[in-house]
Parts: structure tokens; C-alpha cells; sequence
């Protein structure tokens, strides 16, 4: 009997693993540098990207009329990238803080679905302000 | 003061040291003196531990800002209640927060065993006194809570505390998610002590019982006191993000959830002994790794600490733990193993098995996606990460047949299970379930998961009424009851049985909560005063916007008015808020959206202020409805109620 069960067990444990090993194929995002994009050069559009950096001084854009408007440019080092963003920004958002992003290049602009950011100077714990992209179970 | 509390750290260090010493001494020479003399410096250690933390705590209240610490999170306006919460708000408080806990359960250990289990105490005492020398040389010498500020001038008021901190469920949860986390170092210390003794029979697991149900409760209130208060306050309308560290406080959940059924097996069938050490070993490795995850910097987190050199160190304690439990497990192994082999499939041991196995393989799982982007990155060059659908296309087909493994579980025989009783005990439960499934689909819903979800949570719950009903019909029958009061009985004559159903029902409910999810509805709009929006049957108007001047903030206060059906439903006043606001540095101004919600069994409507226009008074609003939520929040008092059922003491045993 134990050998059976060894075996119903290993076959359980198995399917697991394949089944991790699918969901990370179907669901992986790559983390790149603004610089990496480069790379891909001329074959962005339609590719999902999570890009971290911080937002540039000065360049958060704020449409008047339509506050979900909102155009920023985050930067990494010497590297700069427009993003557009149609959402509620997360309340930590502003000139300087570390944010990650995540959405997909339209006609060669980032359009961001997902906004977050990281508190980096004030406060040591972090807290989340995130805006998240509706995941339905 | 500051000299004290830093001194008291020292001395206590200096007794971890000598207590584990005294312990070896003893167990080489056997002088019982040597013992008692150890059990005393244990107590001094945490006692010391207890003054250390009084002190900062003194400190914390009487805001000394000569202290780093206090000036960091503290200020001179901040709240007394928050001065206290302070201790855990940052790096080496919580670190003392830690040792704290650790050594308020050392001293109970100690003094609660002080007449029992001669072979394993001093073995217990040396464990807990090793982890407690682990966090004394971490606030010593890496992460010390009293160092004086480094500032030339006095410093007048201090940073004071993220206004997000501020808030009683935000007190509570670290605090409780604490108690769970190191609460499982004490059926580590007694699994470690069975080892080293070789005293493998079931005496180690029925000392730590109660030890391992506290501890899991603990951290099981803790993930739900935090998933309720970033719903509450965190403004995204959800209550779990499968961030990593949300994610490092589940896994030894999971595991501990594993263990704490699998030790059942052991205690009333002496099976499954190398897997329960296994088990208890790896969740307090998981817990230690939590901790690392938490504070290392290697994962991004939202919730983690700023990077710090207590990574490597974290590191080298969870090598030493992994290396000294796979040395001693190898060692015992023959001694582990058990006599007894399996049945049967169809048998209670069986299914306690199974649970295991989807367990431990969820919390792989769960792992596997929190460290896929360390992974790839060292593997493939790239950093890739996968995000919530990972988890959930994981953790959902697994949850449900946890689920269902939850109603099938408690009705299977030990050993072997004859085909009558399989038909007189399910048939009756799969009847329900299956109409609770076909309802769902008459009422349209047509997805997979949440159709099986609903049909299984039909089934468990008639499994659960079942019994209940079974074991209150005997008693009425023999006793001649009235069936309120057999039903207390059969209760209190059994706690953890009927503890352990009322938790399942209490999953039973949280699972319903997690299905409304597949049903939430949600939309963002740009709205001025006047204008008029469609959600999900509710029809919102955007009455007026007010602004308020608060002792430590300004706000905008937006009136909705909803309604539904055409007439007035309710409404709700979510604000824009700017504390800090007459900060001249403008960084220094933080803005925040207090949410504003009504709930109800069926739904809620969250409502979230998201940015105003001081020019043009067009304001940014976001409204959620989130179905069948409450069911999650009641599902956890359940869980909390079944537990400390189970938990309370009965008269025979201690």
C-alpha cells in the first residue's frame, strides 16, 4: 500500500510542478531597465513591460478638465521614458519617488496600467499605494 | 536611560551565552545543578529582554530624541497610542518587538515545564536560548535600537509616523502577526529537543498542541487583521496583493496549517514522523526567511524595510538551522520511521495526507513565484517577475480542492472506510451540494471556478451540518437533551473536533468571499459638483465638495448621494486629505485618500476620493463594488472562534 500511495504522491507532487512551471510561462514579465528597451527595437508595441524608476522632476502632467489624464516621464540614471497613465495615482505619487510600472507600449508610448510606488525617503517602512490591474479569480 | 537600555542588550547577550553553555555542561557532566542554574539565566535573559523594551518604550512616550529611533518615528505631535506602536514601526524596534515576544514565550516555556519533560528541557531551553542569542547580536551590534541620533544640535520634534501607521487595525497587526510568527518557535525548540534526545514518541507533540494551534491562530488573525486593514485604509479597494511579504506570512501559514493537522495523525496513530519534523522544521525556517524577506531588500516589496546589512546574517542563521535539523533528521532517521503503513485511500490518514501534500505544494508554489525574479535573475541574466495571475491560476484550483478535501476529510474512517458508510455519510451532502451548484448556474453564473467553488462550499457545509446534527441527535436520544443543550455539550466534550469544523465553516465563508470577487464591478470618472454616474445598478451623484482645516491635515470632503432604483440608497463622504500640510517642504506634505465604504452582507460600495483640481474643481472618484466581501471578514471570526474552542483548556488535560 505505502508504494502505492508513493506513487499517487509523486504524481500529485509532478502535476504541481508542471503546473507552477506553466503559470510562470504564461505569466512572466519581464523587469527591464529603460536601457534594455532598446533592444527590442521597432517591435515594442503590444509587449507587456514592468519598468521601474523615478519620477522626473516637474514632469508629472495633469489634464485640467480630466484629472485621470495623466502623462509623467520616469528616469533611470541617464536614461528617460514618457509614460501615460489613465488612472487614479496611488497617493505617494509625486516629483522624485521610486515607482514601478507595468502596461504596454501603444504606438511607441508606454501606456501604464499599473502604478506603484515606494516611499523611499521619509519613512522606512514602505507602504503600498497601488493602484492593482483587477486580477478576477 | 539610553546607556541602560543598550547595557541591559549586553548582559543579556552575555546570558544567552552562558545559558547554552550551562545546558551543555550539564548534559555532558548531568549535575542537576547546572540545570537549574540554566533554567534561571534563561529567565534572565528574557527578563532583561522585558527591561530593555521598557525602556524604549519609556523613551518612545517621553519623546527623548536623543535617541535615533524615537526621533525617526516619532514626534512631538504624534498620538500616545502611536508613540507606544512605534516599537515595531521601524527596523531595530521591531527587531526588539521580536525578541520581545520570543522571550515573553521563553519565560512561559520555562516556567510552565519547569517540573516536566526533564529529557527535552534542557534541550528546549538551549534551542529558544540560541534564537534569542541570534536577535541579542542583531539589536547589539547590527541594528541597535538605542543609538543616539547623529545630529550635532538637539533635536527638537522628531519624523513622526507615517499617517497610514496610524490606524487601530495597523496597531494591531504587526503585534499579532508577531505572536504567530515566533509562537511557532516553540514547537521548533521541542521538535529540535525530540531529535537531539531521541525521545521521538508522541510525547514532544502533545506538549506543543496548544503551542502550534496559538501560534497558527495568531498568524492567521495577523494575515486577516492585514488584508482588513489595507482594504480599510489603503484605498485600493482589495485585501491581498500576492506581495512577497504578504506572501512570506502565508507560507508558514501553510505549512503550519499542513502541520497542525498531520501532528493529529501522529498523536492517535504514531504515523508520519519524519514528515511532522519536516514540517515544524520548515515553517520555523519559513518564518526566519519571512523575516529575512522582510528586511533584506532582495525581493521589491512595498512593505519592506530599507536594504540593511541584516540580510547575510539572516542568511547565515537560516543555513545553520536547515544544516543542524537535516544533520539531526538523518541521524534519527531510523529511529523516526514508523511501523505503521497506510490502508487504504479511502481513510482518514489518507486524507490528512493529501491535505499535506496540496499544502506543501501551495506554499512551494507560493515561494516559487515570490522568488521568481531572484531566480531568473541568477539563472537566466534577466530579472522576470510574475504577478498576481500567477498565484491565483496557482492558488485557486488548489484552494478548491483544499476545500473539498475539507468536507470529505473528517467523514472517512480511520484506516479504512467501507463503501456503506461512504453512502450514508455523503450522500446526503452531495445532494446539497449539487444543488447549490445547479442554483448558481440558474442564476446565470457560467465561469468555471466559482460554479465548483459554490457546489463544494454546499457539500462542506453539509458535511459540517451533518455532523453536527448526528452528534447532537445521539445525545438527545441517550441523554434526553433539549438539542441546544447537546449541542453545547457535544462542543465542550469534544473541543477541538468541533473547534476544527466550526474553522472549516469558517473557510467555508471566506472561500464564498473569494468567489465575489470574480463578480466586482468597478469604473474611475472625472466629476464635478452635479454630475451623475452608473455602477452596477447604483446611480451616483457627486452633491458637493468640502474642504476642512484638522489639526494635522486639510481635507476635501466629497458628498455622494446613491441611489438605486430611483431612490435614495445611501451615502458616503470619501476624502481627499493632505497631512502635514503647513510643512513648508513640500515633500514633506503627504497625501492620503480616506476611503469611505458601506458594507453589507451582499456587497459593499467603496468609494475613493482620488485627486481634486484646485482650478477647475474636477475631482477624480472611483468606485468599487465588491461583492460578498463581508463573507471573508465573518469567515475569520470563525476561524478565530473554532480555534480558541479548540484551544481552551478541558479539565483533564494541561
Amino acid at each position: 500500500m505505502n508504494k502505492k500511495f508513493t506513487v499517487v504522491i509523486v504524481a500529485v507532487v509532478l502535476l504541481v510542478v508542471f503546473w507552477v512551471a506553466m503559470g510562470v510561462e504564461r505569466n512572466e514579465l519581464p523587469y527591464a531597465t529603460i536601457g534594455e528597451l532598446e533592444n527590442y527595437q521597432g517591435k515594442l508595441d503590444g509587449k507587456r513591460f514592468r519598468l521601474g524608476g523615478n519620477v522626473q522632476e516637474g514632469s508629472i502632467v495633469r489634464d485640467k478638465t480630466n484629472p485621470l489624464l495623466v502623462e509623467f516621464i520616469i528616469e533611470q540614471g541617464e536614461e528617460t521614458l514618457p509614460v501615460n497613465y489613465h488612472k487614479i495615482t496611488p497617493d505617494m505619487f509625486k516629483d522624485g519617488v521610486e515607482v514601478i510600472v507595468e502596461g504596454e507600449f501603444v504606438n511607441g508610448t508606454f501606456q501604464a496600467d499599473n502604478l506603484m510606488t515606494k516611499c523611499a525617503s521619509r519613512y522606512e517602512g514602505d507602504i503600498r499605494q497601488t493602484q492593482m490591474t483587477e486580477t478576477k479569480l | 536611560m539610553v546607556v541602560y537600555g543598550a547595557t541591559l542588550l549586553n548582559i543579556a547577550l552575555g546570558l544567552a551565552v552562558l545559558t547554552i553553555g550551562l545546558m551543555v555542561v550539564y548534559l555532558r557532566k548531568g549535575d542537576y545543578r547546572l540545570f537549574l542554574t540554566g533554567q534561571r539565566t534563561a529567565l534572565g535573559i528574557s527578563f532583561l529582554v522585558f527591561l530593555a523594551t521598557i525602556v524604549l518604550v519609556s523613551n518612545l512616550l517621553k519623546s527623548n530624541f536623543s535617541i535615533d529611533y524615537v526621533a525617526k518615528y516619532t514626534s512631538l505631535e504624534t498620538p500616545f497610542v502611536y508613540k507606544l506602536t512605534a516599537l515595531w514601526a521601524g527596523q531595530s524596534g521591531s527587531l526588539l518587538f521580536w525578541l520581545f515576544i520570543l522571550s515573553v514565550y521563553a519565560t512561559i516555556v520555562v516556567l510552565q515545564n519547569r517540573f516536566r519533560y526533564h529529557q527535552l528541557m534542557p534541550y528546549v531551553i538551549s534551542v529558544m536560548a540560541t534564537i534569542q542569542l541570534f536577535f541579542l547580536l542583531m539589536v547589539n551590534f547590527v541594528a541597535n535600537p538605542f543609538n543616539p541620533i547623529d545630529a550635532v544640535v538637539p533635536v527638537i520634534d522628531g519624523m513622526g509616523l507615517n499617517p497610514l501607521l496610524q490606524n487601530p487595525t495597523m496597531a494591531i497587526h504587526p503585534p499579532i502577526l508577531y505572536l504567530g510568527y515566533v509562537g511557532f518557535s516553540v514547537p521548533f525548540a521541542f521538535a529540535l529537543a525530540a531529535l537531539f534526545s531521541n525521545r521521538l514518541d508522541a510525547m514532544w507533540v502533545r506538549s506543543i498542541r496548544r503551542w502550534t494551534l496559538f501560534a497558527w491562530l495568531a498568524l492567521g488573525c495577523g494575515i486577516i487583521l492585514g488584508g482588513w486593514w489595507a482594504y480599510l485604509e489603503l484605498g485600493w479597494g482589495g485585501y491581498w496583493a500576492w506581495d512577497p511579504v504578504e506572501n512570506a506570512s502565508l507560507m508558514p501559514w501553510l505549512t503550519g496549517t499542513a502541520f497542525v493537522h498531520s501532528i493529529i495523525i501522529q498523536e492517535k496513530k504514531n504515523m508520519l514522523r519524519v514528515w511532522n519534523m519536516v514540517l515544524i522544521i520548515t515553517t520555523f525556517v519559513l518564518v526566519i526567511f519571512g523575516t529575512f524577506l522582510t528586511r533584506s531588500g532582495i525581493v521589491s516589496s512595498v512593505h519592506s524595510f530599507t536594504e540593511s546589512s541584516l540580510g547575510p546574517m539572516f542568511l547565515w542563521f537560516l543555513l545553520l538551522i536547515i544544516a543542524v535539523s537535516v544533520f539531526l533528521i538523518i541521524l534519527r532517521l531510523k529511529d523516526l520511521r514508523s511501523e505503521k503503513k497506510m490502508e487504504s485511500f479511502i481513510s482518514r490518514e489518507s486524507g490528512f495526507l493529501f491535505n499535506n501534500v496540496i499544502f506543501v505544494s501551495l506554499c512551494f508554489a507560493v515561494f516559487w513565484g515570490t522568488l521568481f525574479p531572484v531566480i531568473s535573475e541568477a539563472v537566466r541574466g534577466t530579472k522576470v517577475t510574475v504577478g498576481a495571475p500567477f498565484f491565483n491560476q496557482i492558488a485557486v484550483p488548489m484552494g478548491i480542492i483544499l476545500l473539498l478535501l475539507t468536507g470529505i476529510g473528517p467523514l472517512l474512517a480511520w484506516r479504512h472506510t467501507s463503501r456503506k458508510s461512504l453512502v450514508r455519510n455523503f450522500s446526503i451532502p452531495v445532494v446539497v451540494g449539487l444543488i447549490t451548484f445547479l442554483i448558481s448556474f440558474l442564476f446565470g453564473i457560467r465561469s468555471l471556478y466559482p460554479l465548483m467553488t459554490i457546489g463544494i462550499s454546499g457539500f462542506v457545509t453539509g458535511t459540517l451540518v451533518m455532523e453536527f446534527y448526528r452528534g447532537i441527535r445521539v445525545r438527545v436520544k441517550k441523554f434526553d437533551e433539549n438539542p441546544f443543550a447537546a449541542f453545547i455539550r457535544i462542543i465542550s466534550k469534544n473541543r477541538s473536533r468541533y473547534g476544527g469544523y466550526i474553522v472549516h465553516l469558517g473557510i467555508v465563508l471566506m472561500f464564498i468571499g473569494f468567489v465575489g470577487k470574480a463578480f466586482d464591478e468597478d469604473n474611475e470618472w472625472a466629476l464635478k459638483v452635479g454630475d451623475q454616474v452608473e455602477l452596477a445598478g447604483y446611480s451616483i451623484t457627486l452633491t458637493n465638495v468640502e474642504e476642512e482645516e484638522r489639526p494635522n491635515h486639510y481635507a476635501w470632503i466629497a458628498s455622494l448621494k446613491i441611489e438605486k432604483n430611483g431612490e435614495h440608497f445611501t451615502d458616503l463622504y470619501p476624502e481627499k486629505r493632505i497631512y502635514f500640510h503647513n510643512n513648508p517642504d513640500p515633500n514633506r506634505r503627504q497625501p492620503h485618500s480616506e476611503v469611505d465604504i458601506y458594507s453589507s452582507f451582499k456587497e459593499d460600495i467603496y468609494s475613493i476620493f482620488g485627486s481634486i483640481d484646485t482650478e477647475t474643481d474636477v475631482i477624480s472618484l472611483k468606485i468599487m463594488v465588491n461583492r460578498l466581501i463581508m463573507m471573508v471578514w465573518i469567515g475569520g471570526y470563525l476561524l478565530l472562534i473554532g480555534t480558541v474552542i479548540a484551544l481552551w483548556p478541558s479539565k483533564l488535560s494541561v
